[in-house]
């Protein structure tokens, strides 16, 4: 059953916010823009992070093991509408004010009465936060376990789907966090963002971790202007097409021996093996005008080790980190790059992955010398890793501060790929005017989702916010907006609507 | 009487205990063939690891390409279950690279490539010694024999060496390259793909010796077979319960071997990646490693001494560490008489691992040892517990032990479950994350630690040696350990429908004296290794 949003009680909690349209109609006025001819573009940028840290309200802080009040931190202060006050998380989009709307105050609906997976409510999240929310986040669909599984498509997919056969990659999935980083544990389903359609363990879509190979997955492609370099790169791709269909050639031989179990997995790597010859035989991409090779990042930075997910004492310097940041980067150029080219129009990009136990200190250590990032006044250095910081691991600093500095660390990584994207020309305009970029934190701030009693946690699925930038479909972004307790798949159905989706619902969550 | 099998048939132990209690591979009713007969097997894909092992011992690689290009593997509690992996678009992109940067580099290095090719090519497109290459490489790679139709299907790629292009700096070896790059993007070297011939038993096949050759390499050295196990395979030596005991006696010489027994009980145990610096984490592993070592290859006998070895390994720092006396020569085994610590239980490698809120954890270390040490699954949490904040009844509470009250309070929801698990690990509460005996919580003095601990419906004990011993004469860790042996060499967990083979490897295993050199060598002799039944959907 699809879960309406109650238009009426949108428009009734509106009218104690400081914004005079209702959500929807503000963010998209019309449906497409007239003036848009080239393709709509659609991004969701996903941070394993939640707004603020247990226990502390959103003006309070612990910093160098001193109490502070202070305002200006919680990412979706109190000012709304349009000239918006930037917070701290928000820095990092100065001067792009007019390029972004947030939506705050969004929540994902539970049953307060019932942590039974059979009571939850419909686009609902199941009572084990981490886990539970993954599910109607991501797809708008109710999760009834603690598993990392989205049972329905998500949004990016969604869009990837409409532009299926047009563009030289259905998607383009990547992921910062290479490793779960906990010993003795593994991912488990917490390194996936996106999902295929229906949703669940089969439709799961594996992210590349490695930029190394995303690059060339997108840009080996790509015929050099050079004639030599040209002739070389004949000789290449030929040679790559041989050997490809070489083990293409043994699919039916070594198929048609082995029992049906055996098969549909054989089967399945065939078919990604087909999937990327089609994509090196097809007509390669010309570098022109804006689009072109951009330069090779080489190897990967190497991947950290691991530590017992704990706080500041026991999350060593050396582990927990595999340079996320210049990691986060290139993903970002490659998303850039393959937008500008068009080589697909759908990406997802997981910085960190859900319960993101990515060591916290060098993060907050470079704040403020990593490109983009601006060290807020009252700043210590986090121990701990993110997971931990956001339940306090780090005696001496706690609270929103800290928790703003490593979520604007996060949202530097959105800015950037924005301003990318809007320094890009296209048609009349930019590329980020034909494009809808989400970010989405992992969770809120508030009600406890497991005891549904506690406040000021970080175990929430209430107070949750997305950024949503561009103006693909007509979007006329530079707002915050109150989402007066809307279901963020609302934010997720706009964005789709932009970026050419027809229909009106994601998962059980409908306009 | 106690359970006599661990594992499935322990779940009853833990009834008391409400919550979600998994059913692990009870996926399609009861398989075609009886699992005393022969287990359910599929299409396996390398573990990143195994990959990583292969391309060394195939080509010579050592820059670990699948650890570096691969997405991680997940662990349950080994790297190798099949049952959930899955081709990606990322996967088989990564291959292409993996593959194309493998090839490239074996044949950048001539004294690599010298042993790949062995003959001098005449021209750039010698058909004859290219056939020799493949002659050679493909049995290797693909670990079986190979046809002439095999070979020729690679020959197409000698066009690369022989073209005339100017810009193109090719020759004999652009063709051993991307014959490489296709073999190694191969699914049948990728994958363990057994299929078997039809015997008496229907749904049962009977494995060729190849394939049963694989299924050794890949338990005992997480490797291909080497030439002499695929000289082997070739003379039919496989086919025997005697050539295949006699085969794995030699192979459990190799350093291999032992490495791979060192990985299995780091996976199994839950130390594989111990969190503390690199030179604790060394000396750790050097211990843990040496006593997996003595106790079944070094000092054939019971394997029981993994638990109640009454010495153990260390050097001077490590001696020191653990506040022990050093050893004689820098490095060597020194005695525990007097600590309360016994075998592996004592080792800082199982003491750091599952800590939690920097400190140890009571409610982890039970979970440990109900889960890998007894093969017991334990509920996890109801979901209005958020398990990710340390207990909050007490929270004001000085010592450690009076903040987990809630846990033991009857009338509390808690304490169902966790009855099961913290007293176990309060009895391990004087060792530390790093190990080391203490007295007190860090830190604090007056809050004494008591360290006494219990396996509810077993008994009572105090530290390290007492619980061992516990385990040990209670029948846990010999069934447990068959049964984490049984999954590892399946690449899948057990299902119930296995409880009465367990049972059965459990009694030989017993009946052998807890020799586990030789239950490995049984377990791959057995008529029951060289067959397999198919997978039900």
């Amino acid at each position: 059953m699809a879960m309406k949003i109650n238009r009426r009680a949108v428009l009734r909690g509106m009218a104690s916010a400081a914004v005079s349209l209702p959500l929807l109609e503000c963010m998209l006025p019309a449906r497409i823009s007239s003036a848009q001819t080239a393709p709509a573009r659609y991004a969701i940028l996903f941070a394993g992070q939640a707004l603020g840290c247990d226990n502390y309200a959103k003006n309070q802080s612990r910093i160098d093991g001193q109490s502070v009040t202070e305002g200006g931190h919680y990412v979706a202060d109190t000012s709304y509408g349009r000239g918006f006050a930037l917070t701290t998380p928000l820095l990092p989009l100065q001067g792009m004010e007019n390029d972004f709307t947030m939506v705050s105050n969004l929540a994902i609906p539970f049953n307060a009465s019932s942590s039974d997976g059979s009571a939850v409510p419909s686009g609902g999240a199941y009572r084990d936060f981490h886990g539970g929310g993954c599910s109607p986040l991501l797809s708008g669909t109710r999760s009834t376990a603690a598993e990392f599984t989205c049972n329905g498509i998500t949004s990016d997919q969604v869009i990837a789907e409409l532009n299926a056969g047009q563009t030289t990659h259905k998607s383009l999935v990547v992921r910062s966090q290479p490793s779960f980083y906990v010993s003795g544990y593994s991912f488990a389903g917490r390194q996936y963002i996106s999902y295929g359609p229906g949703g669940g363990r089969s439709a799961r879509i594996e992210a590349q971790a490695s930029p190394q190979v995303a690059y060339r997955s997108l840009f080996t492609g790509f015929v050099p202007d050079n004639d030599d370099d040209a002739a070389r790169f004949d000789f290449e791709m030929r040679a790559r097409r041989s050997v490809l269909d070489l083990v293409l050639e043994k699919r039916a031989k070594l198929v048609n021996n082995v029992g049906q179990a055996d098969q549909e997995r054989l089967e399945r790597h065939f078919d990604e093996i087909r999937d990327l010859e089609n994509r090196i035989g097809a007509l390669p991409p010309i570098a022109s005008g804006e689009c072109f090779v951009p330069p090779d990042p080489g190897a990967d930075p190497p991947i950290g080790g691991d530590h017992d997910g704990g706080g500041t004492g026991s999350v060593g310097p050396d582990s927990g980190y595999s340079d996320e940041h210049t990691r986060s980067r290139i993903f970002a150029d490659l998303i850039h790059m393959a937008f500008v080219c068009d080589l697909t129009r759908a990406a997802s990009l997981q910085i960190t992955a859900f319960q993101s136990h990515m060591n916290a200190r060098p993060i907050a250590d470079g704040l403020g010398t990593l490109p983009g990032t601006t060290r807020p006044a009252r700043w210590a250095s986090v121990g701990g890793d993110l997971h931990e910081v956001g339940h306090n691991g780090d005696p001496n600093n706690r609270g929103q501060i800290p928790s703003a500095g490593l979520l604007q660390w996060h949202i530097s990584h959105y800015a950037y790929l924005i301003d990318k994207l809007r320094n890009s020309p296209e048609g009349g305009g930019s590329v980020l005017d034909n494009s809808v970029i989400i970010f989405t934190p992992e969770a809120g701030h508030g009600l406890q989702l497991n005891d549904g009693t506690s406040q000021n946690q970080t175990h929430s699925v209430e107070n949750m916010v997305m950024l949503m930038a561009g103006r693909a479909g007509g979007l006329n972004p530079g707002e915050h907006l109150n989402g007066n307790r809307a279901h963020p798949a609302t934010v997720l159905i706009t964005a789709m609507q932009a970026a050419g989706y027809t229909g009106n619902t994601l998962g059980d969550v409908s306009l | 009487m106690l359970p006599r099998v661990a594992g499935v048939m322990a779940l009853v132990a833990i009834v008391a205990c409400t919550g979600q209690i998994g059913q692990t591979g009870d996926r399609a009713g009861p398989p075609a063939v009886d699992p005393i007969l022969a287990v359910e097997s599929g299409v396996r894909r390398l573990s990143q690891a195994e990959l990583d092992n292969t391309l060394r011992d195939l080509l010579g690689e050592d820059t670990t390409p699948a650890t570096r290009l691969l997405n991680e593997d997940e662990f349950r509690p080994f790297d190798n279950d099949y049952t959930i992996q899955q081709a990606s678009d990322a996967l088989i992109t990564s291959l292409e690279a993996l593959a194309e940067e493998v090839a490239e580099r074996a044949m950048s290095d001539a004294a690599r490539r010298a042993a790949l090719v062995p003959c001098t090519p005449a021209n750039a497109g010698d058909e004859q010694c290219f056939r020799e290459f493949l002659d050679a490489f493909l049995p290797r790679a693909l670990r079986r024999a190979v046809t002439t139709e095999d070979i020729d299907s690679y020959i197409p790629l000698l066009a690369f060496a022989s073209e005339d292009n100017a810009v193109v700096d090719n020759d004999f070896y652009t063709a051993v390259e991307l014959a490489i790059s296709a073999v190694l993007q191969d699914p049948e070297f990728l994958y363990r793909v057994e299929q078997g011939t039809p015997g008496d038993t229907p749904g049962l096949l009977e494995l060729d010796g190849y394939e049963v050759a694989s299924r050794m390499s890949y338990l005992l050295w997480a490797s291909m077979p080497d030439d002499p196990l695929l000289a082997a395979a070739a003379a039919g030596t496989l086919d025997s319960p005697e050539g295949r005991g006699a085969e794995a006696l030699r192979m459990l010489e190799d350093a291999k071997a032992r490495t791979q027994l060192h990985r299995f009980h780091a996976m199994w145990l839950g130390y594989r990646s111990i969190p503390h610096s690199a030179e604790l984490a060394g000396a750790f592993n050097r211990e843990t490693s040496a006593l997996i070592d003595r106790v079944i290859l070094d000092e054939p006998g019971s394997y029981l001494r993994l638990f109640t070895m009454d010495e153990t390994f260390v050097d001077d720092s490590l001696a020191d560490h653990y506040g022990l006396p050093r050893p004689a020569d820098g490095e060597g085994w020194v005695s525990y008489e007097g600590t309360g610590r016994a075998g592996i239980l004592g080792h800082g490698a199982l003491l750091a691992a599952f800590s939690k809120f920097e400190d140890t954890s009571p409610t982890q270390r039970g979970i440990l040892v109900r889960t890998r040490f007894m093969c017991e699954e334990v509920p996890r949490p109801p979901p209005d517990v958020d398990a990710d904040q340390p207990p909050q009844g007490a929270m004001d509470a000085l010592c450690k032990y009076d903040r987990y009250a809630e846990h033991r309070d009857q009338s509390s929801s808690c304490a169902g479950c966790h009855s099961l698990v913290d007293p176990i690990g309060f009895g391990l509460e004087n060792y530390d994350v790093a190990g080391r005996y203490r007295e007190h919580d860090d830190g604090l003095p007056e809050c004494l630690i008591e360290g006494s601990g219990e396996i509810v419906g077993v008994g009572a004990f105090n530290g390290p040696a007492e619980l061992s011993r516990l385990l040990v004469d209670n029948d846990y860790v010999d069934a447990c350990a068959v049964q984490q042996f049984l999954t590892f060499a399946m690449g899948r967990p057990t299902t119930t429908y296995e409880a009465e083979l367990l049972q059965e490897m459990v009694e030989s295993f017993r009946t052998g004296q807890h020799d586990f050199k030789a239950f490995i060598i049984d377990f791959i002799a057995s008529d029951r290794f060289a067959r397999r039944a198919q997978e039900r959907l």
